[in-house]
């Protein structure tokens, strides 16, 4: 059995299979897509949570059920799904969370056949009211999950999932402030890898593999060179490390990163006093910093911003960045609304800003290369 | 010391040696063999100058190509010698607008160096090569477009930004007996709008310098004046700017070092053929 990065890697490498395998021994494997819905959920129905990525490959199937200026990775998602590629899984548990995504669910339920679906409704403003009807969401899927699953879903055993996966997240942390170091321990290739494997593999697994991944990266392992620079790498979907890689190979340290499946899916906890339903709530709604969920502007335009992305910029001052790239996935209007002001306001703060925007695909990765080592040579 | 500036371009490969000033520079087609063959134009260049090549102190590669340069001494991407070469030329430069055969970039500069940049991608519409594609439809001659658009009394509008679609769209026009002037006024003024339009994200600010191939063309530089709203400056040698810079940069390193007591990092500077595609 491979240990630490390596295992990540083949995870990375082969990311079904360790759910495939937990088929064949009798358990149940549900998928899910976006970093919203609640996994700890999933965790104490006794299921296995899966989450659903795209791929770099060229979409061939869904194109005859969806418009190409759709979302390119719900677009990729789905190709996969028509190509039976998510077929090892049991059930899908889709959140309302941009259109992209909503609209997505309804073809996939018609065109690819699993024996459970759960559409979840995310509410879009973080107010009292929307905290008081997602709790009651939450209540409807965890129902939902008991008659799917034949268990019964106790307040014990649900406060025992959010603890695992508050150690999830924990470690997942933990490993990222190893980043702060110069060099860092781990490359943003090697954390691509990591990610894309934790959210492949049953909870508790994922914990075992952290823990190998950062006793192996803390003592001494040959880790990353020191390059002439810190980047921060924002944006939505990156599930594959071609992008990441690039970058690196430019001769930057990707140490931090603000994307979908990276630390705005861990950086904050579920609350573990009170009602367990009512803290997911709290955190999905509250805490993942996402565009899709608008946050009310209290007072000043600058103050709005602030509340919106000072997060961002305190990630680069805590991890010493000299610059971010946003890497905006076209046709994502979700994020394509925000990355002018979070330009703005990174370069207010005195952060250079490199703004890519992808087909998902990375087709014009050789101008990406140019503009990538001209940033870099901008900021030397 | 003689310091050398390689930019190979999408379209033309652009050489020259400097000291204070550029003392020879040739301009070829850099083309599939061309590419491999950078070294035939620089051994050129040398001809010119009646210099051999180890009496170059450095050699610095730029432009799409900058990886095909078995002899450079270092690659620097065409932005940042872009940004050199104009602020060499016009001091007083905020903005440089530099219009090549497959790209489009603007570049902002403060104090001589870049502080932005913005670039087109995969499409070459509002590029030289779109130009070249009309130019050989209409069987005008791609030096002769830019005066001839200036005789327009009604330009026509050009609708499609796509490359193709552009080219039917004039074919059309010529057909309805549209004058090739109006057409062409038409056409300059579609580039120059949609590369406005990129370059205006980093907020266009005098001085406004443009460069690359299309530069030549007068009617695309008058269309970018009336978006801009005020004269632009064009150099005398627009394909030069982006060797030019490199050149000067190869001398700022080179400079540097030998200022602080520091080796000169050199490359194998193999004067051949180039092996290897990267």
């Amino acid at each position: 059995m491979a240990k630490g990065l390596d295992w990540a890697k083949r995870l990375y490498e082969n990311r079904s299979q360790r759910a495939k395998e937990l088929r064949e021994e009798g358990n149940k494997v549900i998928g899910y897509i976006c970093a919203f819905p609640p996994r700890e959920l999933i965790t104490a129905a006794g299921l296995v949570p899966y989450r659903i990525t795209g791929t770099l490959e060229p979409i061939t199937e869904a194109d005859a059920y969806l418009e190409t200026l759709m979302c390119p990775y719900v677009r990729s998602c789905l190709d996969l799904g028509i190509k039976k590629r998510y077929d090892f899984l049991d059930g899908m548990i889709w959140p309302h969370t941009c259109d992209n995504i909503q609209k997505t669910f309804d073809i996939w339920k018609h065109y690819v056949p699993h024996s459970y679906f759960h559409y979840l409704d995310v509410p879009h403003m973080p107010d009292p009211s929307s905290f008081e009807f997602f709790t009651k969401e939450l209540d409807v899927l965890k129902e939902s999950l008991e008659e799917f699953g034949g268990v019964k879903i106790t307040e014990e055993c649900l406060k025992e999932a959010i603890g695992v996966h508050n150690e999830n997240r924990a470690l997942l942390r933990q490993l990222t402030g190893l980043r702060k170091q110069a060099p860092p321990p781990i490359s943003g290739t090697e954390m691509t890898q990591v990610m894309m494997a934790a959210m492949s593999i049953p909870v508790y697994e994922s914990n075992e593999m952290l823990k190998n991944i950062i006793e192996e990266v803390s003592t001494g392992k040959d880790g990353p060179q020191e390059k002439t620079a810190r980047l921060l790498v924002y944006g939505c979907e990156i599930d594959d490390i071609a992008f990441i890689n690039l970058v690196e190979e430019c001769g930057a340290n990707v140490v931090i990163d603000d994307l979908c499946m990276g630390t705005r899916d861990y950086w904050k906890d579920v609350a573990t006093e009170g009602d367990p339903l009512k803290n997911l709530a709290d955190r999905i709604l509250g805490e993942i910093m996402c565009p899709r969920t608008f946050r009310r502007s209290p007072g000043t335009r600058q103050q709005d911003l602030d509340n919106r992305f000072s997060y961002i910029r305190d990630f680069a001052q805590e991890f010493n960045v000299n610059g971010t790239i946003l890497y905006i996935i076209r046709y994502c209007d979700t994020f394509e609304f925000d990355a002018p002001e979070v330009r703005d306001y990174l370069e207010e703060a005195g952060i250079p800003v490199l703004y890519l925007e992808d087909d998902y695909s990375l087709t014009s990765i050789q101008g990406f290369k140019t503009r990538i080592q001209a940033f870099l040579e901008m900021i030397e | 010391m003689y310091f050398v500036g390689v930019d190979l371009g999408s379209t033309m490969t652009k050489v020259v040696i400097m000291d204070e000033a550029v003392l020879a520079c040739v301009i070829g087609p850099t083309g599939a063999e061309h590419r491999r063959l950078a070294y035939k134009v620089m051994e050129e260049t040398l001809r010119q100058a009646n210099l051999p090549f180890d009496e170059i102190s450095y050699v610095v590669a730029t432009g799409y190509g900058r990886i095909n340069v078995p002899f450079a001494d270092k690659q620097i991407t065409e932005i940042t010698c872009h940004a050199k070469g104009v602020s060499s030329l016009f001091p007083t430069v905020r903005t440089a607008i530099d219009i090549g055969g497959q790209d489009a970039k603007g570049i902002k500069i403060a104090n001589g160096r870049v502080v932005g940049f913005v670039m087109n991608d995969k499409c070459a519409a509002g590029t030289g090569r779109f130009l070249e594609v009309i130019a050989n439809d209409l069987g005008v001659r791609l030096e002769e477009m830019g005066e001839l658009s200036l005789n327009s009394k009604s330009r026509v509008g050009i609708s499609s930004t796509c490359t193709v679609f552009a080219a039917q769209e004039v074919v059309s026009r010529i057909a309805e007996g549209t004058p090739i002037e109006d057409v062409l006024a038409g056409l300059h003024e579609a580039i120059a709008s949609r590369v406005y339009r990129m370059v205006e994200r980093l907020k266009i600010e005098r001085d406004v310098v443009v460069t690359g191939g299309v530069a030549k063309n007068i009617g695309v530089v008058k269309a970018l004046e009336e978006h801009v709203g005020f004269p632009v400056l064009v150099t005398e040698e627009p394909l030069l700017t982006g060797a030019i810079g490199a050149a000067l940069l190869g001398k700022e390193l080179t400079l540097n070092a030998l200022e602080s007591g520091r080796p000169i990092e050199r490359g194998a500077r193999r004067l051949e053929e180039a092996t290897f595609f990267k």
